[in-house]
């Protein structure tokens, strides 16, 4: 059967990486979320990280090897939009006393909107290793060992680091 | 919270992080009502705080359309990975056209310089006949008006016939 569709797959290439984007869209729009905090610069880190895998596509065939890979690039790619953006807003608001408000999507109530705008914040001031493992942790089906591999660490160091950061907001989120 | 029970800060965290509270702690609640507030304060922090966090990552979906337009991006840029070959075969196209017309060129500019030797002996003649009506035309005073004299010497140096000659 396997080879039925690996045949299939090889004829008509787009049919593939078709299925690969319903298998992991979800969770790679949550890893760029995770980190950008809006929704259309999540969907812009997740399209270009798909479109980088369209390109080595014929080397990532393997459902496992797509998604770590893409889970990767997608995490870099919102990073570096990230830096980006703190970048510009430094430059652009540095006269500004005030702090601009992070964009969230998702919230229910304008109170648990303000909370989230002020998680989001705490987050940010996290130290970065401890930053990175919890934001990767938040998303869906992203286990222990899924963010170990991507960030190049242990499982045992992700749960440490996890509970590190948990313990850091709780003190801070009064 | 009282400069006594700062110390035990850390410890209600972890109690209300992993749900379970050491002999140490247990034995202090007993006696300090301020950390028992402060450890129902920090459960009920942490109950916010699993209620928010998923929002963090989960609060949203990727839109309806974002499989169509991933594959949209996609094919517009194999499309343009293409376009180079295009443009890449429509220069080689015209590079061969352009090579074919010279060498054509060259072909017949070879052709038309291989005259035949009898060909060539016949244009010869051709170009040095004269009619022999020429020689009537030939006057006296024809040599003098091809001949052009030198400084001081005179214009009209017709050759004169003496007597002793005669």
């Amino acid at each position: 059967m396997s080879a039925l569709i690996a045949r299939a797959e090889a004829q008509n290439p787009e049919a593939g990486f078709r299925e690969r984007i319903a298998e992991n869209q979800r969770r790679v729009f949550q890893i760029a979320y995770s980190i950008l905090g809006n929704s259309a610069d999540a969907e812009d880190a997740a399209q270009e990280a798909f479109l980088r895998a369209y390109q080595k596509f014929a080397s990532l065939r393997e459902a496992e090897k797509f998604r770590a890979w893409v889970n990767r690039i997608v995490f870099r790619l919102a990073l570096n939009r990230q830096r980006g953006y703190r970048r510009r807003l430094a430059r652009d608001t540095a006269w500004q006393m005030t702090e601009t408000p992070l964009m969230v999507d998702g919230a229910n109530d304008a109170e648990q909107l303000v909370m989230l705008d002020r998680l989001r914040r705490e987050i940010e001031r996290l130290p970065e290793k401890l930053r990175a493992v919890l934001q990767l942790s938040l998303v869906e089906e992203m286990e222990a060992a899924d963010v170990g591999a991507l960030l190049g660490i242990p499982a045992g160091t992700v749960r440490s680091r996890l509970h590190a950061a948990r313990k850091l907001l709780l003190e801070v989120m009064k | 919270m009282k400069n006594a029970c700062e110390n035990w800060k850390d410890q209600l965290l972890e109690a209300a992080l992993t749900g379970s509270l050491t002999a140490g702690l247990q034995e202090h609640l007993r006696t300090c009502t301020i950390c028992s507030e402060e450890l129902d304060n920090v459960r009920a922090r942490k109950a916010r705080l699993d209620t928010l966090l998923p929002l963090v990552a989960q609060g949203s979906e990727p839109s309806a359309n974002f499989r169509a337009r991933v594959l949209a991006a996609a094919e517009a840029a194999r499309e343009g990975k293409r376009a180079p070959w295009r443009v890449w075969t429509l220069a080689g196209a015209t590079a061969v056209v352009v090579v074919v017309l010279m060498i054509a060129v060259t072909l017949q500019r070879r052709t038309a310089r291989m005259i035949p030797g009898d060909e060539l002996a016949a244009a010869q003649k051709l170009a040095e006949w004269r009619a022999p009506s020429d020689g009537l035309l030939v006057t006296p005073g024809q040599e003098i008006l091809r001949t052009m004299p030198r400084l001081g010497e005179s214009y009209l140096n017709v050759p004169v016939k003496t007597d002793e000659e005669e």
